[in-house]
């Protein structure tokens, strides 16, 4: 038995999604695209019983990827039943897509979510409703589980008898001429088709030609002009206030609205939050506030997950043994010795690095969803699209730029949130140019060595230059490669609501397990091909200057010389490849001590090395996480080639400007 | 008038959705129809977009689509201060609501007088003198 899960977002959709199926679930995409499909199993009575959950959507009209998607699987996929969630505390609204989904077929259980809250703003009469539209209806509180038992008894078990909603007379006339024109063609849904031919609807209107039904063309048009003289307005205009005007109507006769015009909580939240000087100020705060979190928690993690893995020197001069050397001396023992050292540390510290990314990328997961579920992200994107459409994106997507702040991988997966294809490429081709965690780490490192009096400003001249470059591209971008139509952005704000737990960690293990499979696997096949370049010929010291990789770096030497690059950084850079973090490794390996690495580059060098670092291709990570949501080899390339030109022009124009100015030698 | 004209506190009565394309049809679904009642919440610091309340729920729209929206400005009956005549446009109601006012003489085109400020209101219409609470005041909208 296959069950639909439909209804408006923000309707406590997935809650219920996960309330039937628990942990049996499963993330992917839809074919083709990147909106992401949930399927889960249940059991009833000894029946296995398949859940897919639909896209949320407010209609069904072929004009956005969503609404499509959602009829399509109804059309063709035909589940035996279609559940459609209803947040009862805007119950008109959601009666809208109910009647859609009544003309496109017969089996509907309701599922009226967020009934005690409901109560305290309606009196709701159901079983009134069951017998005006003639199908089950079901109370629930998805996030206290209640009804959701019941909500799948009466989707295996219910009776239906649905009674559709009609148009007038003369509209429903010529439905019904078109409906018996429709037979011989055998689509099945026939009234459906008859409806959205009339309505001109895009998608079907495609399918028709295509089978070359001239016929029936030509008659739904001739009614289509027929309808809009008698109504004097648009079809669409018309057959959305039918539809609008049986909801309104139907909403009437089951709600009495009970406390009319009170100020709701989040009348008052919003009245704060989303104000017109405050709530920029206040979202800055709330980030802060998160990073700071994020941090705080996920350090004592990585330090474990770092010292189990790779051990530590010890102040006296001993060493605590981690995995890796443990498993290196114990494999020594029957297998070569360069095999071992690969496996170890080339593949392994490879692991150990993806199991590293994971607490920040888990915590960063953790915020966003906890903004997201709690209404908060709304409120951000109404207050940012202004200034964020200047660089080609909506609201939304200063989100992904902050997240970038934490890390690049989580930052880009979290695009998917942006609607629109084109401003989610744009996004994506942004983010990596946000310095990460990772990299604020490096520069906080070398800036206190060779920028001890004013590391503070270096450290902001960095980030200016790093948001300066972002806004200026995404001007760009949206001017050159990523131009395209004004696509429509309206957007409802929900009620502010307490996350639930459940929901939030769901939520986080999903996109964590995401990374763990598809980017952790290309992360430890880089950590293999830097191993090979840094311990081989064998028998030099591992990322040494007589290793493979110190070899590029003194051939490239002289062309780094223009950009203010020391052959040691040019090595370091490579381990950057890998994860920008391993820089200050590299750098602890070539050279003895701290004094000699200061010695090695005058302050000017330093400075062009930290902006190399800052623009320059992202990590294997983030190119992996890249890959995956743009599905574009071609992406990654523009990606990487973006990162280098830029860092090779800055680095470029700080080192030859600074020469002539003779500052920082 | 334009739906994007009005400023923060102000209602309005939707007349007519005009263009065409994805915009249309996306105000159209959110429930922006002739005859809907919006009421603007807030502006944005920008001034773009603005959150407005239609049909029960807070939708944000930019400046591009609410000028497709052309609209009618009207006041809802609680904010109407005593002594002044107003021309009823809209009562916003099931058939029991409409019909119980219809019986007190106040339908859309009818003129009524204010006595008494809100809330409780009191009215005098064609049929009389009555006594209005908060939650009927909301729903009939005036010009």
């Amino acid at each position: 038995m296959l069950i639909a899960l439909a209804g408006n977002p923000n309707t406590g959709k997935s809650t219920i999604f996960n309330a039937l199926t628990g942990s049996h679930q499963h993330v992917g995409n839809w074919p083709g695209v990147t909106v992401e499909k949930k399927e889960g199993f249940t059991e009833y009575k000894g029946k296995r019983i398949k859940i897919v959950d639909l896209p949320g959507t407010y209609s069904l009209t072929a004009y956005s990827l969503e609404e499509l998607i959602a009829r399509n699987f109804i059309l063709e996929e035909k589940p035996d039943v279609v559940i459609d969630i209803i947040d009862s505390t805007n119950l008109e609204r959601n009666l809208y897509l109910l009647t859609e989904l009544m003309e496109l077929t017969d089996r509907i259980v309701i599922a009226l979510n967020m009934f005690d809250e409901a109560k305290k703003k309606y009196r709701i009469d159901v079983e009134k409703m069951k017998k005006i539209l003639g199908i089950p209806v079901v109370p629930t509180v998805a996030i206290r589980n209640e009804g959701i038992d019941e909500l799948l008894k009466e989707a295996v078990e219910g009776k239906f008898s649905i009674k559709k909603p009609s148009y007038p007379e003369d509209v429903e006339k010529r439905i019904k001429t078109l409906e018996s024109m429709l037979k011989k063609y055998k689509v099945g849904h026939e009234r459906w088709y008859a409806i959205k031919l009339l309505e001109n609807d895009g998608d079907v209107m495609k399918k028709f030609q295509r089978i070359g039904a001239k016929d029936i063309i030509h008659q739904a048009e001739h009614f289509r002009h027929e309808i809009e003289d008698v109504y004097g307005d648009d079809i669409e205009t018309v057959m959305a206030s039918f539809r609008y005007s049986f909801s309104h109507g139907l909403f009437h006769e089951i709600a009495e609205p009970i406390n009319v015009g009170g100020v709701t909580i989040t009348d008052m939240v919003d009245h704060v939050v989303a104000h017109k000087i405050f709530g920029i100020p206040i979202f800055l705060v709330v980030m802060y506030l998160a990073f700071n979190f994020v941090f705080e928690v996920a350090t004592p993690f990585q330090n474990a997950i770092d010292l189990l893995f790779n051990g530590k020197d010890l102040a006296n001069g001993g060493e605590i043994n981690g995995l890796i050397d443990l498993s290196y001396y114990w494999m020594t023992g029957f297998m070569p010795s360069w095999l071992s050292s690969f496996i170890n540390y080339g593949l392994l510290r490879g692991l150990a690095a993806v199991l590293s990314f994971l607490p920040i990328i888990m915590l960063l997961f953790l915020i966003l969803s906890f903004l997201e579920d709690s209404g908060y992200l709304a409120r951000v994107a109404f207050l940012m699209d202004r200034i964020m459409r200047k660089i080609g994106l909506e609201g939304r997507g200063i989100i992904s730029l902050m997240l970038g702040l934490g890390c690049n991988v989580p930052a880009i997966m979290s695009t998917r949130a942006l609607r629109n294809e084109r401003e989610r490429k744009l996004s994506i081709a942004l983010n990596p140019l946000i310095p990460c965690g990772a990299r604020i780490q490096v520069f906080a490192f070398l800036t206190s060595l060779f920028f001890a009096r004013n590391q503070a400003t270096v450290l902001w001249s960095l980030l200016l230059i790093s948001f300066a470059t972002v806004a200026f591209l995404g001007y760009i971008y949206k001017k050159t490669i990523f131009k395209g139509e004004v696509e429509p952005f309206v957007m409802e704000l929900p009620p502010y609501r307490l996350p639930t737990l459940k929901g939030i960690s769901i939520h986080m293990w999903e996109k964590s397990e995401g990374f763990l499979k598809k980017a952790g696997t290309i992360i430890i096949g880089a950590a293999g091909i830097i191993w090979l370049l840094a311990a081989l010929p064998w028998g030099v010291e591992y990322g040494s200057e007589s290793s493979y990789i110190g070899q590029i770096a003194q051939f490239l030497s002289p062309v780094g010389h223009l950009f203010g690059l020391t052959p040691q950084a040019i090595i370091s850079l490579f381990f950057g490849f890998f994860a920008k973090e391993v820089v200050i490794d590299s750098f602890t390996v070539l050279f003895e001590n701290r004094e000699a690495l200061m010695a090695s580059m005058t302050q000017l060098q330093a400075f062009s090395f930290l902006l190399f670092l800052l623009f320059y291709t992202p990590c294997v990570a983030t190119l992996a996480t890249v890959y995956r949501e743009t599905r574009s080899k071609r992406f990654v390339v523009f990606v990487i080639l973006e990162g280098l030109t830029l860092a090779l022009l800055f680095s470029f124009l700080a080192y030859q400007i600074g020469t002539l100015l003779g500052v920082g030698g | 008038m334009r739906l994007s004209e009005l400023q923060p506190g102000e209602s309005a009565l939707v007349v007519r959705v005009s263009g065409s394309g994805p915009i249309h049809r996306r105000l159209l679904s959110m429930g922006i129809l002739p005859g809907t009642v919006i009421k603007v919440v807030r502006t944005s610091p920008l001034g773009d977009p603005v959150v407005y309340e239609i049909r029960g729920a807070f939708i944000s729209l930019r400046r591009n689509e609410a000028e497709q929206v052309e609209v009618e400005k009207i006041v809802p009956l609680h904010l109407i201060p005593p002594g002044s005549m107003v021309k009823v446009i809209m009562v916003d109601g099931g058939m029991g609501f409409i019909q119980n006012l219809h019986k007190m003489g106040i339908s859309p085109g009818r003129v009524i007088e204010i006595m008494k400020g809100c809330c409780p209101m009191v009215v005098r219409t064609p049929l009389g003198q009555f006594t209005i609470g908060r939650g009927m005041a909301y729903r009939i909208y005036v010009r």
